[in-house]
């Protein structure tokens, strides 16, 4: 399995996945200097009430990027096999069709996973610094509410890597980019979006949940790749 | 074991229509056999069933004597394949194309890439991304490709497509080379005869989703008969000529103007200087083979 996950990862040029990861860094940060900077002094009505705001805040925008991303990733290694039909040479291999899916979803679900985790504790870190510097708000930072903030981020990535799968049924109806990055853009505006600091995402369970629906969707559209005609 | 493929009565439906229906092949071990019909005749389902890549609907195959199942992939690590268009990870260069392959086929032998280059003669091309290929160069790097993992047995649909005359002669030497060293069994499909019965031990004929017949070369050739025809203005006066002067019955018109003789006994010399002291006009005459053409669409004809 280790191997075909390294050979998937030899084909779709793997810096390529770092850098728009990076890329992806920079720009939620960047997002979240502005948001701080321009908006955090403002006294009566202020853009984060503290830090669990805040964190709260960065976690979002982490999801919402990478889940899109995630889309991105399952176009690029499984809708495309399929539409340029490289997937007809994979499938002739002496290797089982489900392994090869498997390896291809478990790249998909741990990058968003690791990233979800990492970007958070970046972009988190960043900003707890510059506040410590410029201290738009003074609550002081306690252990209780990181500790609370790293459970929540754990239960958030996990939820937003199963929920990265649910494009693909989607895409994979006719095989298609488009409709796989839309699906997932149209999941982060329902589950993501912020209406007055209250985002739908927020209740745990719900990404949980979406995130056990698109396992379960994954596995029944890929159950029967055994029996699949291709090309 | 000396047949390396058979199926018994495969069939493959794509909702009603009949793509393929009871065909029962045998190819031998060792021998190159040319798979022989028009396009959509069923020729590259069947070799994607043969790859497992698509599933019969119907009836059975067995590959190396084992019994083929929906899941068996054992099987696939001794075969090389091209079918239908060469497909290619388009950013990677035929290198990495080739290495790629190698390590999914679950053999490690770098020499073998540059080797099966070298055989296709794709040389000087290794950093290029394949994207810059052309049809050609795709066409000699899916072959290099089925055979740089030194398979048992090699399934080319079409593989001269797209070949310049010197790609498709050096096509075939290789395939007689790989039958005859390294002792491959090669099924290769072809909507063109004369490709075929250059190379083939073994032709299946198929049309319309039916293996029509399986006959060997050594066959075909025997059975492909000479006769002397005759082209002339006057077809009358020369076929009076024939039976009453010459005592010739076994001949043929075909159209107004040429006349068949397939009494080979009597010598071209003694045909046309009986003719010409008739007065018949002759504007040619010439000894010739049933060519394999006529021979093959007179199979398909009959088989419909």
């Amino acid at each position: 399995m280790f191997h075909l996950i390294k050979l998937e990862l030899k084909k779709g040029s793997f810096t390529g996945y770092i850098w728009g990861s990076l890329i992806a860094y920079l720009t939620i940060a960047g997002l979240m200097m502005i948001v701080y900077f321009v908006e955090g002094n403002n006294i009566e009505e202020p853009v984060f009430q503290g830090y669990t705001d805040m964190l709260h805040m960065i976690d979002l925008l982490v999801r919402a990027t990478f889940i899109v991303y995630a889309s991105v990733m399952i176009s690029k290694l499984i809708i495309n096999e399929f539409k340029d039909k490289t997937i007809s040479l994979l499938f002739a291999y002496p290797v089982s069709r489900k392994k090869i899916i498997f390896a291809k979803l478990s790249i998909v679900f741990f990058w968003t996973f690791a990233n979800v985790l990492l970007a958070n504790l970046v972009v988190g870190a960043l900003l707890i610094s510059i506040n410590a510097g410029v201290g738009y708000f003074t609550e002081p930072l306690t252990i209780h509410t990181l500790v609370q903030h790293a459970i929540y981020v754990l239960m958030q990535a996990i939820g937003a890597a199963g929920m990265s799968l649910l494009p693909l049924a989607i895409g994979m109806r006719n095989k298609s980019v488009p409709s796989t990055i839309v699906s997932s853009i149209v999941i982060v505006v329902l589950v993501c979006s912020n209406n007055l600091g209250f985002s739908i995402s927020s209740i745990i369970a719900i990404p949980l949940s979406l995130a056990v629906i698109g396992i379960l969707i994954t596995y029944m559209s890929f159950r029967n790749i055994d029996r699949m005609d291709v090309g | 074991m000396t047949e390396i493929i058979r199926t018994n009565l495969l069939t493959k439906n794509y909702g009603a229509a009949e793509v393929v229906s009871g065909v029962n092949m045998k190819v031998r071990r060792g021998e190159i056999y040319g798979f022989l019909g028009p396009n959509g005749a069923g020729k590259s389902t069947i070799m994607k069933m043969l790859l497992g890549l698509v599933q019969p609907t119907g009836g059975e195959i067995e590959l190396f004597g084992d019994k083929l199942l929906p899941a068996s992939t054992e099987h696939l690590k001794r075969i090389g394949h091209l079918i239908e268009t060469p497909i290619f990870y388009e950013k990677l260069s035929a290198k990495q194309n080739l290495e790629l392959h190698g390590e999914y086929m679950g053999y490690y032998n770098k020499q073998a890439v540059e080797e099966a280059l070298e055989l296709v003669q794709l040389i000087g091309v290794h950093s290029k991304p394949v994207k810059q290929f052309s049809l050609g160069m795709k066409q000699r790097l899916g072959i290099a490709r089925a055979i740089s993992t030194r398979p048992d047995l090699l399934l080319l649909d079409e593989p001269i497509n797209g070949l310049d005359p010197e790609g498709i002669q050096l096509m075939r030497n290789l395939f007689r080379r790989l039958r005859d060293e390294w002792g491959v069994t090669l099924l290769i499909s072809s909507h063109l005869l004369s490709e075929i019965e250059q190379v083939a031990d073994t032709i299946g004929v198929i049309n319309g989703g039916r293996l029509i017949r399986e006959v060997s070369m050594d066959t075909v050739h025997a059975s492909t008969n000479e006769y002397i025809e005759i082209v002339t203005s006057n077809v009358t006066n020369a076929a009076y000529v024939l039976t009453d002067k010459l005592g010739i019955q076994n001949f043929k018109y075909l159209g107004d103007r040429i006349i068949r003789v397939y009494d080979t006994d009597i010598s071209q010399e003694k045909l046309s200087k009986g003719l010409v002291l008739n007065d018949v006009p002759i504007e040619a005459i010439n000894r010739r083979h049933h060519t394999l053409e006529e021979y093959f669409l007179g199979i398909i004809r009959g088989g419909e």
